[in-house]
């Protein structure tokens, strides 16, 4: 990782989540040891068990009339303030909102595209009603929400899609970072969106895995996740090009392992195995040593089965040193293909600012972590952290991001 | 790098190890409306498709499901030696696991929103398909789902290009599928994409690649894409970019399948084209795969020494594949 035409500097992050409309809100209320969760009102949901989540306040877009916003998809309405937010900061927005780049490269994590409007074309079939279907298949599908933000920022360019579950963020960083690297790509605008919709709610509420209470990660209590929706997004650029552009740059990719988990389709393994070989494979790429993570961003969902997995494999990977451990969708809720993107945004947060993001909600800790979790308050000067996501299917990614 | 192609797996209306469809298929009617349309269905009944029901994991899987592991199975068999540790998987899908999404839909908003079936909702899952792949053929490299139109499968050509780059894999299975739901008939009416008389077909087809050299004659010269377009117009300059970027020497398969036939017509010009009736139906990322490998073929019974496979993409964007002998 000594060649700096390697090297994947971070240039850029932005997010939009239930906690805040950018990064810095959505930071300070985390450090704050607020939670977003509260009742759904935006979608129906009428009917089932649980009924709260983590509900964001879509940012205003400009440039756009109030019929081009009715048109877009929930999930277009958060990523690209997301998007715009990151390239902001990478020095890649002109002054009238469009990019200084024509050809720009995404690496994009979803789970759901713009599923709000797949449900509205399936009940205008089902109830005979023709009239605007065109235009709900015209915002559904991912590669759409795409083409809403090089339309948005005018560029193009080729795009990577991944779709794996609850890693998709993750997996979409790690993707760009390995395009980077192997000389495919030198700047790439990279992420996950995703947004509540009445198919996914009513998904996790069939499974019970929804709390219908308090959401607590890393609690032996714990009985359940909280479904939350956002956008996080990065600019990840060579180290060289960087320099050359003259911009700041907020941390490296430093290293991405990822596995996939083939026992069962949504009980990830009991001992652990897949998320201790993303995470080393994650240092070993990054050429870092357990000794150098001083914070892991979980995945945490609070399910009984996810969390209990993780601390059995963060236990074994960090033994006794010192890494903090929490998971932010206590606070923030579970964002599904955006939660990797988050998560990596918050990290980046964690080691700029060296502010450790508090695992709330917390009662009885698990045993194996119990000594890891974060306590309000706590500060660290930190050289590199991790982030790591779990999904469906068995996806499994694991991000080290560093400092220097 | 050298990228070679070892071997391709395919699932298709004309059967298993084969591509296309028949000539006569079936009208079926739109759900929303008594319009029909010609539809190329896989037999699931083929004893190739019906052992993979019988896993225990799988048998609850989608359609979709059991074509992607037939079609990569068939890959894989003329090499049983490989090191399935460094083997990677990326899928393509332009709608995924349609079929499981509309019945769990349906289930809600039906049956109430607290009796969806648990079982079915984690098979709507873009990955799961995959999922059953890797766990089904004991392959443990790195594994992606990935989403487009019909021209994804450039993009997944490209991302195994990254892996093989990178040394994340020493074989990577590319696969496109999609399976059929009478829905998807109301929705390419309703986006003005079917063209009449084109059956709407299903399936699934699989290529390996190799980045070591196993003496195979046909080689993945180049995969572009990222020629994207918001309308018909700029579908049509982004074609013409794309193919300009393309060796000029090189033959074109065509493989427009309906209202990019336009498309074509304002590229050919001074372009030596190649017409296949194999390619004879739409269906989505799964038609890339089965293009690319007629492209495979043709290459080979036409003793041509380079070929260029563009994959219109529909809703996206455009792509184009470099193949040589």
């Amino acid at each position: 990782m000594s060649n700096p035409t390697s090297r994947v500097a971070i240039t850029g992050y932005g997010c939009v989540t239930a906690l805040g409309e950018d990064a810095s809100s959505t930071w300070d209320a985390l450090i704050e040891g607020k939670t977003a969760r509260a009742p759904i009102t935006e979608i129906s949901i009428d009917g089932c068990r649980v009924r709260e989540g983590a509900q964001a306040r879509l940012p205003l877009l400009s440039g756009h009339t109030q019929k081009q916003l009715s048109r877009l998809s929930r999930a277009s309405r958060l990523l690209i303030p997301a998007a715009s937010e990151a390239l902001a900061k990478a020095s890649l927005l002109k002054s009238n909102g469009m990019c200084e780049l024509i050809r720009l490269d995404t690496s994009i994590g979803t789970t759901a595209c713009g599923m709000e409007m797949g449900e509205g074309f399936l009940r205008s079939v089902w109830n005979n009603q023709p009239r605007g279907r065109g235009s709900l298949l015209a915002h559904y599908q991912a590669q759409q929400q795409v083409g809403e933000l090089h339309r948005h920022f005018g560029f193009t360019g080729s795009t990577t899609l991944i779709a794996n579950a609850c890693a998709s963020g993750s997996n979409a960083i790690g993707h760009a970072a390995d395009l980077i690297r192997c000389g495919m790509a030198d700047i790439v605008l990279t992420g996950g969106y995703d947004a509540l919709c009445e198919l996914v709610f009513c998904g996790f509420d069939a499974l019970l895995t929804l709390a219908p209470e308090a959401c607590r990660p890393f609690d032996r209590g714990r009985n359940g996740l909280m479904l939350g929706e956002g956008a996080g997004f990065l600019v990840l650029e060579k180290e060289s090009l960087a320099r050359t552009r003259g911009v700041e740059i907020h941390g490296f990719v430093a290293g991405y392992g990822h596995t996939t988990d083939t026992g069962h389709l949504t009980l990830p393994n009991q001992d652990g195995t897949f998320v201790e070989t993303a995470v080393r494979d994650a240092l070993k790429n990054a050429e870092l040593d357990v000794s150098q993570i001083g914070y892991i961003n979980a995945h945490g969902t609070a399910t009984p089965f996810n969390d209990s997995a993780e601390a059995k494999a963060y236990r074994r990977i960090f033994g006794n040193t010192p890494a903090r451990l929490s998971s932010t969708k206590a606070a923030l809720g579970h964002t599904l293909g955006a939660a990797g993107s988050i998560e990596a945004v918050l990290s980046l947060l964690a080691l700029q600012t060296g502010k450790l993001p508090p695992q709330i909600n917390l009662i009885d800790p698990e045993p194996d972590v119990e000594d890891m979790l974060v306590k309000m308050g706590e500060k660290a000067d930190l050289d590199a952290v991790l982030s790591v996501n779990l999904g469906f299917g068995g996806s499994t990614a694991a991000l080290a991001l560093s400092r220097s | 790098m050298i990228i070679e192609i070892l071997s391709t797996g395919s699932v298709s209306p004309n059967g298993v190890g084969k591509i296309g469809s028949p000539e006569k298929c079936p009208e079926i009617s739109l759900v929303g409306s008594s319009a029909t349309h010609p539809v190329a269905l896989v037999d699931k009944n083929a004893p190739e498709i019906l052992k993979w029901s019988k896993e225990p994991r799988l048998r609850r899987a989608s359609p979709i499901s059991y074509y992607l592991i037939e079609a990569a199975n068939q890959a894989l068999a003329p090499f049983p030696d490989l090191n399935r540790t460094r083997i990677g998987v990326v899928v393509a899908f332009f709608l995924g696991c349609v079929d499981y999404s509309v019945k769990f839909y349906r289930q809600i908003t039906t049956d109430g929103r607290r009796y969806g079936s648990p079982i079915l909702f984690p098979e709507t899952v873009f990955n799961t398909p995959i999922s059953h792949v890797v766990a089904t053929l004991g392959i443990e490299g790195p594994v992606y789902s990935q989403i487009g139109d019909k021209s994804g499968w450039v993009t997944a050509l490209r991302t195994a290009e990254c892996w093989m780059k990178n040394g994340s894999a020493d074989h990577v299975i590319v696969l496109g599928a999609e399976e059929f739901d009478p829905h998807v008939l109301d929705a390419l009416h309703a986006s003005r994409l079917l063209k009449k008389g084109l059956p709407i077909a299903e399936g699934a087809g699989a290529v390996l690649l190799s980045s070591k050299g196993n003496g195979s004659s046909v080689k993945l010269a180049s995969a572009k894409d990222g020629y994207c377009f918001a309308n018909r117009s700029e579908a049509i300059e982004t074609a013409v970019a794309c193919l300009s970027n393309a060796p000029q020497s090189a033959p074109i398969l065509s493989t427009s399948n309906g209202w990019n036939a336009n498309v074509e017509n304002f590229t050919a010009t001074g372009r030596e084209w190649l017409f296949d009736k194999k390619l004879n139906c739409e269906a989505f990322t799964a038609s890339a795969a089965w293009e690319t490998i007629r492209g495979i073929q043709l290459i080979q019974e036409l003793q041509l020494t380079s070929l260029v496979i563009p994959h219109w993409g529909i809703t996206q964007q455009s792509g184009a594949i470099h193949l040589v002998r």
